[in-house]
């Protein structure tokens, strides 16, 4: 029996239910002056597990490029940074720099994951014909022009600085820290479970069944007269717009958007924990996501027993990143949990 | 500034970027993998000419003769520990396998080095040409005074020394005849009697060296960091694609387009925002890739 046997599986109606009552008991912290209290010592970790729950959507979305249609999106951090500065300079009220047009942040969360989508189609539009690992500098390119154009149009997206003055709404509705984070990560977590039902539902359909026909050979998928290009193009987009959805709520959760939360690290990491996870496998995905970014809690911990600065630990842990990396791709390429009959790699 | 020097800094910039593009291309072109850690073969090329400089020392041409073996040594062991056992996989895992080893890379260097800049020392002569006319269009200026450093001149000509080098290795040598050869169609070469292996071995050698030698020469022109290769890997990149990857002479045209238009664009951009300029390279990269995805002079990208 396999480790994978023992993750629940009930065709993402688990999540969708798991979801929308993480959604409502957040929504109860949130509105009613119910209280929650945090002792301090688990504070880093509900910090580390916001920032999770905002990277499992995006890994979600890439899992659904390259795991299901092996589309190699390495620039996957350009939608969450288009979408979360679209969703911050919407709604944002007297940022220090840049626009800050102070609409209500429904709207702007939607524009952000319009303006996302709009870019993935863009994109896909041009380069999804390229060649695997000329698609993948594509968009890495992509995301690094997006990254200089952030910091150098300070006029516009406020540079260094980035948009200051996003709405908090969650934080609009509760004063105390405590209930604040547990409010936070439920909501999002919440959203997370929904959009991991979501795409449970999509790649379960007959639709998601084109998808991997695509991955395992294009070509066989032609012949038997699905047109790839547009199955391509609508897994990209979708992908591209669940990232604008992470971007947004980020935006919202943190209060500000700047050029260094949108590194090509960000990228990195996902990607090493959908390898890790094991790739076209929605839950496997998110678990190695998590066992990636419980490195950071070890680092954090690490951090304050070793007499170390931060920035040799940093150092440190970003070695031991890529050599995962490595390791991964060499001695299970089908990743922890995945398939390697499905994904066509041999162990 | 005139538009003169500018491009003469572009001459420069092409110049570096050029070696290090061939042997990115060479790579590419032989081992049929895109190889993100690159920039890294770059630094540590850089450290080793530093070190030989500044810890032995060493007269500067011996630093740069260390950096070049210094530069083939890491790039064979990195390739046989790395690379070569997942030969078979494909371009794909190759390519993540490269970032990884390139974030790793990257890192150890920080973590024993730091992240502060150092310098080589070295005498420089500044050839001033003061008495040149102003050709004024507008505001810009196409002539105007110039200067030229004896480490520019060094750069320019150790670059145009690689690239009748290479010529000679390709065209008149057997390893260079074979790495050819492999390019066009591996099985015909494996079948006409060429040791494959060997071959991928001497590439990674040969991309190496050059690494090392565009590394040290970036660290006399500017200085050694942890980011000195990784800041300069997808101007390398653009230049190799931009070329037509796979293809060392269309690498040096690529080079230097990617070197002229980084500078010419840092004297159209306002000052403020001349960090856009890098973004000038990509822009020409993700263009190439979708007119003419073969480049100058490379073969078809595209799959559908």
């Amino acid at each position: 029996m396999s480790a994978l046997d023992r993750l629940p599986s009930g065709r993402g109606d688990r999540a969708l239910i798991a979801g929308v009552a993480c959604l409502l008991v957040g929504g109860l912290f949130a509105l009613t002056p119910l209280q929650a209290s945090l002792p301090s010592a688990l504070y880093v970790f509900v910090e580390v597990g916001i920032t999770f729950v905002i990277y499992g959507m995006l890994v979600l979305g890439l899992d659904l490029q390259y795991g299901h249609t092996g589309l190699v999106n390495f620039g996957h951090v350009v939608f969450f940074a288009v979408g979360a500065y679209a969703t911050a300079m919407l709604a944002a009220q007297d940022s220090f720099a840049g626009i800050a047009l102070g609409y209500p942040w429904p709207l702007a969360l939607l524009v952000g994951v319009i303006a996302a989508a709009l870019l993935g189609l863009v994109v896909s539009a041009t380069s999804i014909r390229l060649r695997d690992d000329f698609l993948a500098i594509v968009t890495l390119a992509t995301a690094e022009i997006f990254h200089s154009i952030f910091v150098n149009f300070e006029g516009i997206f406020g540079g260094n600085v980035g948009i200051l003055g996003v709405p908090r709404p969650i934080a609009g509705l509760v004063g105390d820290a405590d209930t604040r984070m547990i409010a936070t990560i439920l909501v999002i977590g919440g959203v997370t479970l929904i959009t991991l039902a979501a795409v449970t539902r999509l790649t379960d359909a007959p639709y998601g069944r084109v998808l991997r026909a695509i991955r395992a050979d294009e070509l066989v998928t032609r012949s038997v007269g699905k047109s790839t290009i547009v199955y391509k193009t609508q897994a990209f987009v979708y992908g591209a717009a669940l990232a604008g959805l992470a971007g947004g709520l980020f935006a919202l959760y943190n209060g500000a958007v700047a050029p260094g939360f949108f590194t090509i690290q960000v990228t990195v990491t996902i990607w090493i924990g959908m390898l890790l996870g094991g790739a076209a496998n929605h839950r496997a995905v998110l678990a190695g996501l998590a066992i990636i970014m419980g490195l950071r809690l070890v680092s954090r911990f690490g951090l304050s027993v070793t007499p170390v600065s931060g920035d040799v630990f940093a150092a440190f842990r970003l070695v031991v990143v890529g050599l995962i990396l490595i390791a991964v791709i060499r001695f299970r390429p089908a990743g922890i949990w995945g398939d390697p009959q499905e994904l066509g790699v041999d162990q | 500034m005139g538009l003169l020097q500018e491009a003469i800094f572009g001459v420069v910039t092409g110049s570096y970027i050029a070696i290090a593009a061939i042997g990115f291309t060479l790579i590419y072109g032989i081992v049929n993998m895109i190889n993100f850690a690159y920039g890294e073969y770059l630094t540590l090329g850089a450290f080793v000419g530093f070190l030989a400089a500044s810890a032995i020392p060493v007269p500067l041409p011996v630093a740069v003769v260390l950096a070049m073996i210094g530069g083939g040594v890491i790039s064979i062991v990195l390739a046989r520990g790395f690379f070569t056992p997942i030969n078979h996989t494909g371009p794909v895992p190759m390519l993540l396998t490269s970032i990884g080893l390139g974030i790793a890379i990257r890192n150890a260097i920080r973590l024993f080095g730091g992240r502060s800049a150092r310098y080589i020392e070295t005498e420089t002569t500044t050839f001033r040409f003061d008495g040149v006319p102003d050709v004024a269009i507008g505001s810009l200026d196409l002539l105007g005074g110039f200067f030229v450093t004896s480490e520019h001149l060094v750069v320019v000509g150790s670059a145009v020394a690689v690239f009748l080098a290479i010529h000679a290795l390709l065209t008149r040598t057997d390893v260079g005849i074979a790495m050819r050869a492999m390019g066009d169609d591996e099985s015909l070469a494996r079948v006409r009697g060429i040791d494959t292996q060997l071959i991928r071995d001497s590439v990674w050698v040969l991309a190496g060296v050059l690494a090392g030698l565009a590394g040290v020469l970036m660290a006399i022109q500017t200085n050694v960091s942890s980011t000195t290769g990784f800041s300069h890997i997808l101007q390398i990149l653009s230049a190799a694609i931009l070329g037509g990857a796979g293809s060392p002479y269309g690498a040096i045209i690529g080079a230097y387009v990617i070197g002229l238009a980084l500078a010419i664009s840092t004297a159209f951009l306002p000052s403020s925002m001349t960090g856009l300029s890098s973004a000038v390279a990509f822009a020409i990269l993700i263009a190439v890739l979708l007119v003419k995805p073969s480049g100058i002079a490379g073969t078809e990208v595209r799959e559908a």
